[in-house]
């Protein structure tokens, strides 16, 4: 079938969607389409998924394309998918502190809208100003308060996913309390559209900090013994910081203008448990050369800026240099060896490095520039650091061309029959996002 | 081939309205197992599910066994005996269950069915018969039994069967036994048996009769007579009735309840003109406690005067304790541990009395023993009935037992045996103490140290 | 006494199992079975054809294997409290108690996790590190004996879920046998975000259809700095369940909120662990409120302040850590108190948006009145999960079907009210029927399917947890299996 035929075919039948062939498919970041289709209905969603499906067309799904550059070895696929003129809330019950919205609603703008209600969804995921909840919930996204808000698996309670052959299908409700059946959405939140697409999202929410600040710690000698042993004997106390973020050199100068090892530690609660915990840590014997403490909305603007620290999936880039940003987990306190392997890989393969890492849950972004060929070589030689630490490597953002010589999600694991096995069930004939994910489902 | 869904059964809830199979008087009490809901909070505190894992073997397990019997899908024979006589009685399910589900009466009404159904044979019978029918409830045999063992002690024969390692040739639980048997003394009955009444020392300020109990009396004679010590100091007039008897708790347990209800009725007569009446030994002073359950379907005329009297029984530790007692003025300098007794903690609801007295003498120093309420395997005659289980349960208890303490105290003379046991048999070198000991100990040294200046 | 007899059976299937575990490990008598027909959920049992205990995952493999390779059903079962009849052999089958799998393998205080093996009783992970200052969050009512691998299989809640979440926000790794007999590990070391479908959160909550668990790494959890709990009487329910709302909306995240209605505080009075509670107030609130130090009072004031302005008779903060445990232990231990106040009593576990509470509770008024039973109310408030005690007397003809009955039409005002028909009890035998309240046909499959991938024999805990097939679309895919 040709692109025209393709376009009539689905304007005919979509009559509330907008439809139009895609002039240059995007060449540097790949996952995209011939034909992009913006539905503004779930009707349109499912029947674009039943037309897709019956004729055995491939299929992309975007929402701002903010993930663009996570996983997929295709340049394109039949159709785009885009979610992102599917938008707005749908029902917001403040009493229950639960919220219902549409995919393709911006992150930011939710969150402003909660704020007026004091309220808020515990999620601090990347570029909040152009990823969408479905976006994020569909990669599972967290940001570095993780410690204190969890991740979108833990906040995501009601879904309706339409599946590859048209049906809508609901999966937990609008109780944040639910065991009725399987975990279905912890199925889908992380699956990176591979099993269906996201048409409604039921969030728990929390209310609004009454008091929030974000203290600096940086230390001298920079020595992992005096770090490790600062955040053993605070992650060993009663205090309840949100965050505990491990900033290196490179990553800590962007943010606070000193190129220095810095520990950022965040609190929120009402102001006079906040003020109480800083004094805290002013009281440790901490072994830190300097503290810096930014209240309220300085420390608001810090995270803002942190949240753009790395590149996305929506900005091109030119030339023979290219971006990486990786994910690695491992047990928490290794995370401080993870970003002075970072540092190493700068001198060791001519890139720039900037990381960060959660020292209470143990996850880390890597991000690296530098030519292609020195980014592979860094890259896998990070994964020799992790593999030895029983942690994993995934590469969250890589052109195109790159995630064609590299596994980006590092291999499949022993039970992998069982992905298989789901994503079979769900989607046999390859339907959405095809390849985009483990062991190329 | 694989499973349907279909296949799969889906039987209705079930509604079986059957015959039952207790066949023979006394029946276990349906409103007792009515009550309980299965739920399971019993599991944990059970000595016999820790050890074996077995839903058979745990409260509600039992439970469902008897009342499997009583709708008539088990019958009473040798695998249902099993559980049944395997439970300890150590009574840590009533405290642990939320709905007061009384397990220990329904399995002992259960073990009285199985006693009728299957009287005890062979070597078991004639040990039984020897022991529950010959022997405690006749203090003067008993007290001629402790005469025997105590020429066993003094002839030297114990010497030599120990030297000669004649100890080996004996079953191990009875030879771990023999080691920790107690010197035996003058019993209590004996020594007082010129008075009605032991009069207080000084002014008379309550008086109190005492269940001297029979095994007490002859192999642990120090403590009953620390016992009368310590209440005759404290302004008690002790009546020693001469027509009490054992109070039954192992013919309960082992299921004899008829014998049961003979030595409950004698013992209520003896005790007629009693106000309270104090025990030492937390076993029959539980007993005593719960007479009027052996009239709940048998000889019911009986009921109210059981109950009238299980309303006076008192352990001595709770009595001191609310009736007040001088604190001791002289030195005990030990550590010291503290084990609660199943049918003082459980039975009773007797806790933190003991450990109060044994606080107030100077110098102790209590250290906290994890799960002191945690049955210790003795449980009257089971570890002699059902040693492997016993064992076991022992040997859990003597790791909770902390290492640097120098004495474990206890309120129940069948403990006291069991864990010297277990003092021995795990090479430790606490020594075994009833709380009113030391604080007989204690006045006694106040009373030397006052003699000396 | 342990049976020392020998095996005496002429079932080979029984020998052959007895050979994987030992013979001392294996039950297959009548009344050694007896005591497994059934679970914490007792309106239904059905005998196994035989109990095994096996000692490690090795063994669990083969015993899974070779039941697997013989068409014998299995199922798993830890303490047996579930209140769903999740355990119950309804197919005769071989059970798998994981009971002898006790042991705490290793806790990382500095990395906050442990491994334990499935057997291991919750409350004993508290207890084991709690000198050292730290817990394990998940507290189901039953956690003096209800096993941490019973409460993957279940999900499992509690009180304190409110803030600290459910079993599954606390699970950072899992070992599991496969329904074939395979052994995975899933969530290596406890890291979080595993590349791939989070099969940690499929299996957490799968009631023992999709695996076996056999190891199982938590998180833990420092203790806060200071707890304060609340006990509240109020003379009308209304007002006590617009208190609920006011505490959340007014930002406050209570680490506990619990509700009792009059019928549950005579149940809970007239048990072992009474407070004292009057006899003639409508509901109490115990309201728990933790973290740091310096900012509890003002949350601690709030909270007065709200229940004053809804017309509370009397309210007071606990006065020490004894008092606290006093009140706790009378309610834990609610479900059973109830067999005080009647001989038997089905247990509910809707749950309902917040916000609809007074109307649900008067419809839950409503179904005791047409029933002609009585109805207790003892539930986790905060995050609207209720538990309706519909109480019966099994002896009297006609009662047990009118309990279940009662107990469907208070799941359904809780799906009419935008809830579910269970926060954590599981569905199990139970709600089976009532899933269709919830979910259409395509959805109960859709969650079929996933248990294929899984359970391709479909021997391994059949006929829990979905419908039976009837006028699904199970029914059509089993015609289309068939031809």
């Amino acid at each position: 079938m040709i692109i025209s035929d393709l376009i009539s075919d689905l304007t005919s039948m979509l009559p509330d969607s907008h439809v139009e062939e895609k002039s240059s498919p995007n060449q540097f970041f790949g996952n995209d389409g011939d034909i992009i289709i913006s539905p503004k209905t779930e009707n349109d969603i499912a029947a674009v998924l039943h037309y897709a499906n019956e004729n055995n067309k491939k299929m992309n799904i975007a929402g701002n394309g903010t993930k663009r550059g996570f996983g997929g070895t295709e340049n394109k696929a039949d159709i785009l998918l885009s979610l992102s003129d599917y938008k707005g809330i749908i029902e917001h019950t403040v009493g229950d502190m639960t919220i219902t919205v549409k995919p393709g609603t911006p992150f930011q703008e939710l969150q402003d809208y909660l704020s007026t209600h004091n309220q808020k969804i515990s999620l601090d995921p990347s570029h909040p100003e152009e990823a969408t909840i479905g976006g994020v919930i569909a990669a599972n996204d967290s940001g570095p308060k993780r410690l204190g808000y969890g991740s979108a698996r833990d906040h995501v309670i009601g879904l309706r996913m339409a599946y590859p052959n048209g049906e809508i299908i609901r999966s937990g409700g609008k109780v944040v309390k639910n065991v009725a059946g399987y975990d279905m959405n912890k199925l889908f939140v992380g699956s990176m559209g591979t099993l269906g697409v996201v048409t409604e999202i039921v969030l728990k929410l929390r209310p609004l900090p009454k008091y929030e600040s974000l203290m600096l710690l940086t230390f001298e000698k920079e020595s992992k013994e005096e770090i490790r042993s600062f955040a053993v004997q605070f992650l060993d106390s009663m205090m309840e910081p949100v965050s505990m973020e491990l900033l290196n050199p490179e990553l800590a100068e962007k943010l606070t203008g000193q190129k220095v090892l810095t520990l950022a530690i965040a609190f929120e609660d009402v102001e006079s448990s906040v003020h109480y915990q800083e004094e805290f840590v002013k009281n440790m014997k901490s072994g830190a050369s300097q503290m810096t403490i930014l209240a309220q909305q300085e420390a608001k603007e810090f995270w803002k800026r942190f949240n753009y620290l790395f590149p996305n999936g929506q900005r091109e880039q030119n030339g023979l240099a290219a971006e990486a940003v990786v994910k690695v987990g491992v047990k928490n306190l290794d995370v401080i060896q993870i970003l002075k392997e970072s540092d190493w890989l700068e001198d060791a393969h001519n890139v720039s490095v900037h990381a960060h890492g959660g020292l209470g849950h143990g996850l880390c972004q890597v991000h690296l520039q530098g030519a292609q060929d020195d980014i592979i070589k860094a890259i896998d030689s990070l994964r020799k650091t992790v593999k030895q630490l029983n942690g994993y490597a995934v590469i969250k953002h890589l052109p195109l061309a790159l995630r064609q010589v590299i596994d980006v999600w590092g291999g499949k694991p022993s039970y992998f029959f069982l992905l298989e096995g789901i994503k079979t069930k769900i989607d046999p004939k390859k339907t959405l996002n095809p390849k985009r994910y483990v062991g190329g489902l | 081939m694989s499973m349907k869904e279909k296949d799969v059964v889906q039987e209705p809830p079930c509604t079986s309205e059957s015959l039952s199979n207790y066949l023979w008087k006394d029946k276990p009490d349906e409103d007792k197992w009515a009550d309980c809901v299965h739920c399971g909070m019993c599991l944990e505190a059970c000595p016999t599910y820790e050890l074996t894992g077995q839903e058979q073997h745990s409260p509600r397990g039992r439970v469902h066994l008897i009342k499997s019997v009583a709708d008539g899908k088990l019958e009473v024979n040798e695998q249902f005996m099993d559980p049944v006589f395997a439970c300890l009685d150590c009574k840590a399910c009533t405290t642990a269950c939320p709905a007061d589900v009384d397990v220990g009466g329904l399995i002992e009404e259960a073990r009285g069915q199985i006693r009728q159904a299957m009287p005890l044979t062979g070597w078991r019978g004639a040990v039984s018969k020897f022991f529950l029918h010959r022997l405690f409830p006749h203090p003067g045999r008993l007290q001629s039994a402790g005469n025997l063992l105590k020429l066993y002690q003094k002839s030297g024969i114990q010497t030599a069967v120990r030297k000669t390692g004649l100890l080996k040739m004996m079953p191990e639980h009875l030879a771990t036994m023999e080691t920790v048997m107690l010197e035996v003394k003058q019993s209590v009955r004996k020594k007082y048996h010129k008075e009605e009444v032991v009069k207080a020392k000084g002014e008379t300020k309550n008086e109190v009769a005492f269940l001297t109990g029979c095994v007490m009396d002859v192999m642990f004679s120090d403590i009953n007579d620390s016992t009368v010590n310590v209440l005759t100091r404290n302004g008690n007039d002790v009546a020693i009735p001469k027509k009490q008897t054992c109070c039954g708790a192992l013919h309960v347990h082992a299921g004899d309840r008829d014998m049961g209800r003979k030595l409950a009725k004698q013992n209520i007569e003896a005790f007629e003109d009693a106000d309270t009446v104090v025990a030492n030994a937390a076993g029959c002073g539980c007993m005593l406690t719960e007479y009027p359950e052996l009239f709940r379907e048998e000889e019911i005329e009986w009921r109210e005067r059981a109950e009238k009297f299980a309303d006076k029984v008192v352990d001595v530790s709770k009595y001191l304790h609310d009736s007040g007692y001088e604190k001791p003025k002289a030195e005990i300098n030990t550590k010291l541990t503290y084990h609660d007794a199943c049918h003082l903690a459980h039975g009773q609801g007797v806790r933190q009395e003991p450990r109060d007295i044994l606080l107030d003498i100077p110098g102790v120093e209590m250290v906290q023993m994890p799960n002191a309420d945690r049955c210790c395997g003795s449980a009257g005659i089971y570890n002699i009935t059902n040693p492997e289980m016993a064992d076991g349960v022992l040997e859990s208890k003597m790791e909770n037992v902390p290492e640097e303490v120098e004495m474990i105290s206890m309120g129940n003379p069948g403990c006291m045996l069991q864990m010297a046991m277990g003092v021995e048999k795990y090479g430790r070198n606490e020594k075994v103490v009833h709380t009113i000991q030391l604080l007989d100990w204690a006045y006694q040294k106040e009373d030397k140290q006052r003699g000396q200046t | 006494m342990l049976r020392k007899k020998g095996l005496k059976t002429h079932d080979k299937h029984i020998k052959k199992l007895a050979a994987i575990v030992g013979p001392k490990e294996i039950l297959f008598h009548k009344e050694e079975l007896i005591s497994y027909e059934s679970d914490g959920f007792t309106i239904h049992s059905h005998m196994p054809k035989a109990v095994v205990f096996p000692t490690n995952t090795e063994e669990v493999a083969e015993v899974v294997k070779y039941c697997s390779d013989n068409d014998l059903p299995f199922l798993a079962r830890g303490a047996g409290t579930g209140l769903s009849g999740g355990a119950i052999p309804l197919n005769g089958e071989v059970i798998i108690s994981l009971v002898k799998m006790k042991r705490l393998l290793s806790v990382d205080l500095e990395n906050r996790r442990a491994v334990v093996e499935p057997g291991y009783v919750n409350l004993k992970l508290t207890n084991s590190i709690s000198d050292k200052g730290y817990y394990y969050a998940p507290d189901p009512s039953s956690q003096y004996c209800c096993t941490i691998g019973g409460n993957v299989a279940e999900n499992a809640g509690g009180a304190h879920c409110l803030k600290y979440g459910v079993t599954t926000n606390h699970i950072l790794g899992l070992e599991v046998v496969t329904p074939t007999g395979k052994i995975m590990e899933i969530g290596h070391d406890g890291i979080p975000d595993a590349p791939g479908y989070d099969l940690l959160g499929i299996l957490t909550g799968s009631e023992g259809t999709l695996g076996i668990v056999t190891k199982i790494t938590v998180r833990i959890l420092k203790n806060p700095e200071e707890k304060q709990t609340v006990l509240a009487y109020f003379d009308d329910v209304a007002d006590g369940s617009q208190a609920v709302s006011d505490i959340v909306s007014a930002g406050i995240v209570p680490a506990a909120l619990e509700m009792m209605d009059k019928i549950a505080i005579e149940g809970v009075e007239s048990a072992a662990f009474p407070v004292g509670h009057p006899k003639d107030i409508e509901a109490l609130l115990l309201i728990e409120v933790d973290g740091i130090s310096a900012g509890i009072n003002e949350q601690i004031n709030e909270i007065l302040d709200v229940c004053k302005k809804r017309n509370v008779r009397s309210v007071k903060v606990a006065q020490d850590d004894e008092e606290r445990a006093k009140w706790w232990a009378n309610r834990k231990t609610g479900f059973g108190a109830m067999g005080t106040i009647s001989p038997d009593y089905l247990v509910q576990d809707g749950v309902i948006p917040r916000s609809t509470l007074p109307e649900v509770l008067k419809r839950i008024g409503e179904i005791s009145k047409e029933s002609g039973l009585r109805i207790a109310n003892i539930f986790h408030a905060g995050d609207g999960n209720l538990h309706p005690l519909i109480l019966f007397d099994s002896r009297i003809p006609g009662q047990t079907d009118k309990a279940l009955e009662a107990g469907s039409a208070c799941l359904q005002a809780c799906a009419d009210a935008g809830g579910s028909i269970t926060g954590e009890h599981g569905v199990g035998i139970e709600k089976r029927e009532e899933m269709r309240f919830v979910f259409s046909d395509k959805e109960i499959e859709a969650q079929t399917d996933i248990r294929e991938v899984f359970n391709p024999h479909y021997l391994l805990n059949a006929g829990k947890l979905f419908p039976s097939p009837g006028r699904c679309a199970e029914v059509k895919k089993e015609l289309k299996a068939a031809e």
